[in-house]
C-alpha cells in the first residue's frame, strides 16, 4: 500500500522494480517450458544452445528446442501478452471491470472470419486465417460502433453492442461449422484454442502485429488513466478522449485479432490476468500495463506447459486449462473484490 | 477575462443555449442560477472547450476550444468514480495537465499531501475514491482541482448532494482557490449560497441568460421573481445577508 513518506510526499503511482520482476518472471517461466516435457532438457544445454556456445544441445534434441518448443512458447507469450493487455485497456475505456477481448464482438468476429477460412478454404487454411481472422474481429468492432449509434456517446451501450454482435458471429459460426461437418474437427480444436502448430513463421507475422499495437497501447497507457474520469474531467486534464478512445480500441482489436487468429480462442486471460496485477499491486492505474503483458505472457507459457504435460503424450486444449484456473479464479475475485460498482 | 458574444448551442434540432452575452471577470466567482434544464451544464462544457457552438467565447482573448494551453479545471456533478483508484493517485491525476501524463516530479506529490492536509483528506490518501463518502468525493475532486493550479476552474453543481456541513465545507474549500487567484464558474441550486458566496450572478432560463450582475444586484431584482415565477421570497438577515426562500403558496 502507498505511504505517505516522512517528508510528506505522496509515493510514486507506479513501482518499475514491479516490472523487472515480472520481466524476470517470464525469463524463468519461459525457460521451464522449454525444458520440461516428455523429452526433459538441461537448462545449461538450452543456454548453451541458445548462445551459440559449445557443448549445446544436438541432433534431435536441438530440433526439438528450436523448431518445437521454442516457438511454441513464444508464440504462448505473445498470444498472453496481447491477451492480458488488451483485457487491461478494454476494461479501461469502457469502464467497466469485466470488459474483456471477448467484449466487443471481437474475439467472437475474429472466430468467425477463421471459422469462414477454415470451411471454404480447405487445404490452405492456416496462411489464410490470420487474413480472415482479422478482418472479422476489425468488421465485429466497427459494426458494433455503428449499432451503438453515437460513436463513444455512451461507453455501455457499444458493451451490449459488442454482446449482441458477438452472440451473433458466435450463432453464425456454429450454423457453418455444423453445415460443414467435414472440417467439424479443426474448428473444434481450434475453437477450443491450440498453439501445437506454432512455428516461427506464426511467431514472426504474429510478434510483428502484436508488438506494433501493444507499443501504442503502451505508449498511451498513462493517459489511459484519463478515462476513468468523466470526459470533461479528462478533456480539463489534457485528453481528447474520443481520439484516445480510438487509438485504444483500434491497437487492442488488432493485437486481440492476431492472438486470435494465431492461437484461436482462449479465454479468461484478458479477464485473469489484470485483475491479478492490479489485485496484487494494489494500484489500478495503466502505468502496470507493460506488467499485464509480461505476466499475461507468462500465465499462458504455464497454461501451454499444462496443456502439454498434464496428460502427456495426449496434449489437453489450452482453452481448458485457462478456463479451469481463470473461471474459478474470476469467481473467487468477483466475490471477494465486489469488482462491479454497486 | 472570458468574454461569451453571441454563444449558442444546437443538440440537433435542439437549441440548448441561445444568443448568450456575458462577461466573466478574473479572480471572482460567478454562479449560474436557474432551474433544471436552463443551460447551465452546457454553458460549463462550453467554457471548457469541449462543446462545441457557434458564436465566441475568448479567455484571454484566444478563443477556448482552440488553445489546447489553457489549465480549466472539471468538477462534474456527477463524476465518474474510478474503481480501485486510491484517494492520492485520484488528486495526483490533476497534475497530469502541467507534469504530462505519467510524469509527475517530486514536487508535485508533495504539492498533494499539502492539499491533503488542507482540505481534510489527509489520512484517508490509501482509501479507494469508492469508498469516500458523498462529502469526502467532493473535496477529493476539489483537492485535484487545487494541485491543478489551474486559472479558471469550473464547478457544476458542487453542493448538491450534499448536506449544509458539508456543503459549506466545500464551499470553503472552493474560496481557497479564489485567494489564489483562481477564476471561478459555478452552477448552483442554492441562490442564498451562491449569494453567499458568489461575486456575480447570472441567472439563466431556457438557454438564455435573463439577468446578470452582481450578487446583490441580482437577488433584489425584480426579474429574479420573472426566472423563478413568483415561487421565491427574498429577506435580509439582521447581518445584510439575503436569505432566499420558496413560497408555499403557488401563484394563481
Amino acid at each position: 500500500m502507498k505511504k505517505l513518506g516522512s517528508e510528506g510526499v505522496i509515493s510514486p503511482i507506479w513501482n518499475w522494480k514491479i516490472t523487472a520482476v515480472s520481466f524476470s518472471l517470464l525469463i524463468f517461466v519461459v525457460f521451464l517450458a522449454i525444458s520440461f516435457g516428455p523429452v526433459p532438457l538441461e537448462f545449461q544445454k538450452i543456454i548453451r544452445t541458445l548462445f551459440g556456445l559449445p557443448g549445446g544441445l544436438t541432433g534431435q534434441e536441438r530440433t526439438l528446442l528450436i523448431d518445437l518448443r521454442l516457438p511454441r512458447a513464444l508464440l504462448a507469450a505473445i498470444v498472453g501478452a496481447a491477451l492480458a493487455t488488451s483485457g487491461a485497456v478494454y476494461q479501461t475505456v469502457f469502464r467497466n471491470p469485466l470488459a474483456d477481448p471477448y467484449l466487443l464482438g471481437a474475439a467472437a468476429g475474429a472466430g468467425l472470419g477463421a471459422t469462414i477460412a477454415i470451411t471454404s478454404a480447405g487445404a490452405d487454411l492456416y496462411s489464410l486465417l490470420p487474413i480472415f481472422s482479422f478482418f472479422g474481429a476489425i468488421l465485429a468492432v466497427l459494426v458494433s460502433f455503428f449499432i451503438s449509434g453515437k460513436f463513444f456517446a455512451e461507453p455501455n451501450s457499444l458493451l451490449l453492442s459488442g454482446i449482441a454482435v458477438g452472440s451473433f458471429a458466435t450463432a453464425v459460426q456454429t450454423y457453418l461449422q455444423q453445415r460443414n461437418s467435414s472440417s467439424l474437427r479443426p474448428v473444434y480444436s481450434w475453437i477450443l484454442g491450440e498453439l501445437t502448430v506454432a512455428n516461427w513463421q506464426k511467431v514472426i507475422w504474429s510478434s510483428t502485429y502484436i508488438f506494433i499495437a501493444l507499443t501504442i497501447l503502451i505508449t498511451v497507457s498513462k493517459q489511459l488513466d484519463g478515462l476513468m474520469l468523466t470526459d470533461e474531467e479528462s478533456y480539463s486534464l489534457g485528453i481528447n478522449p474520443n481520439r484516445l478512445r480510438v487509438i485504444a480500441v483500434i491497437a487492442a482489436t488488432l493485437a486481440t485479432a492476431t492472438a486470435v487468429s494465431a492461437s484461436g480462442l482462449i479465454g479468461f486471460v484478458g479477464i485473469v490476468v489484470p485483475h491479478l496485477v492490479r489485485g496484487i499491486t494494489h494500484r489500478v492505474t495503466n502505468r502496470g500495463l507493460l506488467t499485464i503483458a509480461l505476466v499475461g505472457a507468462s500465465f499462458l507459457v504455464l497454461a501451454d506447459l499444462g496443456a502439454r504435460t498434464l496428460l502427456s503424450p495426449a496434449e489437453l486444449p489450452i482453452g481448458v486449462i485457462t478456463a479451469f484456473v481463470g473461471a474459478p479464479f474470476f469467481l473467487v475475485v468477483l466475490r471477494k473484490k465486489r469488482l462491479v460498482s454497486q | 477575462m472570458i468574454k461569451v458574444e453571441d454563444l449558442s448551442v444546437r443538440f440537433g434540432q435542439k437549441e440548448i443555449l441561445k444568443d448568450i452575452n456575458v462577461e466573466i471577470e478574473n479572480s471572482k466567482w460567478t454562479c449560474l442560477v436557474g432551474p433544471n434544464g436552463a443551460g447551465k451544464t452546457t454553458f460549463l462544457r462550453a467554457l471548457l472547450g469541449s462543446q462545441s457552438y457557434s458564436g465566441s467565447i475568448t479567455d484571454s482573448g484566444a478563443e477556448v476550444y482552440k488553445n489546447h494551453d489553457r489549465n480549466v479545471a472539471f468538477v462534474p456533478q456527477h463524476p465518474q468514480i474510478p474503481i480501485g483508484m486510491s484517494v492520492s493517485e485520484y488528486v495526483l491525476l490533476g497534475r497530469s495537465k502541467r507534469d504530462g501524463w505519467g510524469n509527475e516530479s517530486k514536487k508535485s506529490r508533495a504539492l498533494v499531501a499539502d492539499i491533503l492536509k488542507l482540505t481534510g483528506l489527509f489520512g484517508m490518501q490509501n482509501q479507494f475514491v469508492s469508498q469516500l463518502s458523498g462529502g469526502e468525493m467532493q473535496r477529493a475532486l476539489i483537492a485535484r482541482a487545487l494541485v491543478q493550479e489551474p486559472t479558471l476552474i469550473l464547478l457544476d453543481e458542487p453542493t448538491s448532494a450534499l448536506d449544509l456541513h458539508h456543503q459549506i465545507a466545500v464551499l470553503n474549500n472552493i474560496e481557497l482557490l479564489k485567494e489564489r487567484g483562481v477564476t471561478i464558474v459555478s452552477t448552483m441550486h442554492d441562490i442564498t449560497l451562491a449569494a453567499m458566496y458568489a461575486e456575480k450572478i447570472v441567472v439563466m432560463q431556457e438557454g438564455r441568460v435573463l439577468l446578470s450582475g452582481t450578487s446583490d444586484f441580482v437577488i433584489h431584482s425584480p426579474e429574479l421573481q420573472v426566472a423563478f415565477e413568483n415561487r421565491i421570497s427574498v429577506f435580509t438577515l439582521d447581518s445584510g445577508r439575503p436569505v432566499i426562500v420558496a413560497k408555499k403558496d403557488l401563484p394563481n
